[in-house]
């Protein structure tokens, strides 16, 4: 009975230290997470999704230097001709040898023994050093190969960062503003609302005539007040053609947009 | 099979979210009036018209009526770049567009068996597309009436309200000083032409008010002292007294029907609402109240009564059942108020206040709540709403300085936004203006 109540508390015991060394929330620092606060957000899209090729030029300008820097330290030395130079190399290259392998066991031994694996990826690793000059110069090669316009299909896949800014939604919708007469004949009702879809061309003209989503309202005799909004919608978007639109390269987030005419607050008086 | 279905299932949402597209809210935009061109109608010369001007005054009739509403804006004809010959064929959208045209009326007009006929257009110049067209035929004489018929056409189409320029205006002409004023009964059309007086002014005449059916008129007039409530038939100018029951009679409104009259009856000193069958000539008493209960007005569906009483203490306005039951006190705010009128849409009651010793112009919805002034002055009152409910006419007066003089009484508008003012044209001195509904014969 003693023994198995020795026993239980041995092994809960254990298991006990084990999760505390094993688990990774006991090892790991908290993530800090700034706040996401939604303006921020933009500013970052925003920052992003100009300057892709820099960034991506600056990582290259990046890969290059740790190369260069990887280079020197594996640079092969070389042979010189003479026998005496070449037994003084072969000395030199057994003392490396041996520096070498005490810095591995030293590594090894004062290798922490459990951490999160995520963390590893980031760890400089000296084992895999030549592994990782060899994966460098295949993304280098790849980068390089690149050609111009890939760069737009890249853009073109969406992304978080490919939606438009609220600010660049705000210079549209101006637009809009401008060239809305409202008719301010019409009696507030809560359901005056005239959705309008619109596909664009890159170069931020109508590709086809505006479309109002509720026309079968709009065809209504008992409708008439809608028709006079819808068609005043209409005649705005008519008359923004062309509109002027964000970059090119963001064409596929903003070419198809639905614009929301809603005069219910300036009816209502 | 299977598995490549789920993993299919797992794609579509991002599928979706790839050719997502934006929606933008647009909930603000231009409040300046509608640009709109407005041509002299074609004339081929082929027949001889004796009113050579008439293209052009078909033309200004309009342009006046759209620009009174506040709602558009009449490009000026200099800045026309197609001519009328070719605009005759076929509108050059490009031009107008360039002129910031977003509407353009065009027309025709011709002399067949002696008979004018026009034949009007309206273009939307951003659809280039024709969206209303209208052939109208009459004696040359009544070219103002078609050229208003043509003005509430193009309102209609581009505001989805009726219009109200085919439409009269009847009220009491003043002249004389202020302790000796001839007051006569006038009509005219609502832009102020066709002038004419309906009563000599030998008798004080009040309280004008149009039938809402048909050409007919009731008033109240002064006969040996006393008020009595006529009726006059614009057309035929006959004239009979509907009330001539003991005590006075005041402030008659016809029913919506046009087949009763509801009006203010004093007797043995205390005032109440009555309403009489035209043709049964049956009076009923709605209110019984010791106060005083006047200015009675019927709603558009004949179903409910506005009007004003002092039974709380100060003036207010109530509402109650045409029957006379559920009789509330709607008005909530400080002051007097007076002379409520049930709105044609049916939405809104406008009425009279009297506050700190201005008097304002207002309306509040049928339950008291949005009360919104729309004009202050020294004087003005009555107010009388247009056939679509958009427009209130209403007399004001100027304030004699110490000599007496400076007195002045005259017709205003002004549009439930507030913004657009105006005054009307008469000959001499008007009040108590009543607006008739569109004419439709």
């Amino acid at each position: 009975m003693r023994l198995s109540v020795l026993g239980s508390i041995i092994l809960h015991s254990l298991i006990l230290v084990f999760t505390v060394f094993s688990l990774p929330i006991f090892n790991d620092p908290k993530i800090d997470t700034p706040p996401i606060i939604q303006i921020e957000l933009i500013e970052i899209s925003k920052v992003t999704n100009v300057p892709e090729k820099s960034v991506q030029k600056s990582l290259e300008e990046k890969n290059e230097e740790k190369e260069k820097k990887e280079e020197k330290l594996t640079r092969p030395i070389s042979k010189p001709k003479d026998e005496k130079s070449n037994k003084k190399t072969e000395e030199v290259e057994d003392t490396v040898k041996k520096v070498e392998k005490k810095i591995e066991k030293k590594m090894i031994e004062n290798m922490p023994i459990r951490k999160p694996q995520t963390k590893k990826k980031d760890m400089f690793d000296p084992l895999k050093l030549a592994e990782l000059i060899d994966k460098q110069k295949d993304t280098k090669t790849k980068i390089d190969d690149i050609p111009e316009k890939d760069y737009e299909v890249l853009d073109s896949k969406p992304s978080l960062n490919k939606r438009l800014t609220l600010s660049e939604e705000d210079a549209i919708r101006a637009q809009f503003m401008q060239c809305w007469s409202i008719p301010l004949g019409i009696p507030f009702d809560d359901t005056m609302i005239v959705k309008i879809k619109i596909l664009l061309n890159t170069d931020g003209t109508l590709q086809k005539p505006p479309e109002v989503i509720q026309h079968e309202r709009m065809n209504k005799p008992s409708e008439k007040y809608f028709r006079t909004l819808a068609e005043s919608a209409l005649r705005a978007v008519r008359r923004c053609d062309p509109i002027k639109v964000p970059e090119v390269e963001r064409y596929e987030s903003w070419k198809s947009l639905q614009l929301n005419f809603d005069p219910r607050e300036i009816l209502r008086g | 099979m299977k598995n490549i279905l789920l993993f299919l299932i797992f794609l579509i949402p991002f599928s979706f979210n790839s050719y997502a597209t934006i929606e933008i809210d647009i909930t603000e935009g231009n409040r300046e009036p509608l640009p709109i061109a407005i041509t002299n109608f074609f004339h081929d010369g082929s027949e001889k018209i004796t009113n050579t001007d008439l293209p052009s005054k078909i033309r200004d009739v309009i342009q006046n009526d759209l620009e009174s509403t506040g709602l558009f804006n009449s490009i000026d004809e200099k800045a026309f770049i197609q001519e009328n010959k070719s605009l005759h064929l076929k509108p050059r959208f490009a031009d107008w567009r360039l002129i910031n045209s977003q509407g353009l009326v065009t027309g025709d007009l011709k002399i067949e068996d002696e008979r004018l006929k026009v034949e009007f257009r309206l273009w939307d110049t951003l659809a280039e597309k024709e969206i209303e067209g209208l052939v109208l035929i009459t004696t040359p004489d009544n070219w103002r009436r078609i050229s208003h018929m043509i003005a509430d056409k193009i309102y209609e189409r581009l505001t989805g309200e009726e219009g109200y320029f085919d439409t009269r205006i009847v009220y009491v002409a003043e002249e004389g000083p202020k302790n000796n004023r001839v007051k006569k009964l006038a009509i005219m059309d609502q832009d102020g032409a066709n002038h004419k007086f309906l009563t000599s002014g030998k008798e004080l005449v009040l309280t004008p008010r149009f039938n809402p059916v048909r050409q007919e008129i009731t008033y109240l007039s002064y006969f040996k002292n006393l008020p009595r409530v006529y009726l006059l038939n614009i057309q035929t100018g006959i004239q009979q007294v509907v009330g001539d029951s003991p005590g006075m009679t005041f402030a008659p409104r016809f029913a919506p029907d046009g087949n009763k009259i509801i009006m203010s009856l004093a007797r043995e000193g205390n005032s109440d609402i009555y309403v009489m069958n035209l043709n049964s000539r049956v009076v009923e008493r709605l209110t019984d109240s010791p106060a005083i209960d006047t200015s009675p007005s019927y709603s558009p569906d004949g179903k409910k009564i506005t009007f004003n009483s002092d039974r709380g203490g100060s003036q207010q306005i109530y509402v109650m059942d045409s029957n006379g039951r559920n009789q509330k006190r709607i008005s909530k705010g400080s002051g007097n108020y007076a002379t409520p009128v049930w709105s044609p849409r049916g939405d809104l009651i406008a009425f009279t206040k009297n506050f700190q010793g201005q008097y304002f112009i207002g309306v509040m919805r049928t339950d008291g709540t949005g009360e919104r002034l729309l004009t202050e002055n020294w004087y003005q009152e009555a107010p009388s709403w247009s056939s679509n409910g958009r427009v209130l006419i209403f007399y004001r007066e100027t304030k004699a300085d110490s000599s007496g003089k400076g007195h002045s009484a005259s017709i205003w508008s002004i549009d439930l936004t507030g913004f657009n003012e105006r005054k009307l044209v008469t000959p001499g001195d008007a009040s108590d203006p009543s607006w008739s509904k569109l004419i439709q014969n």
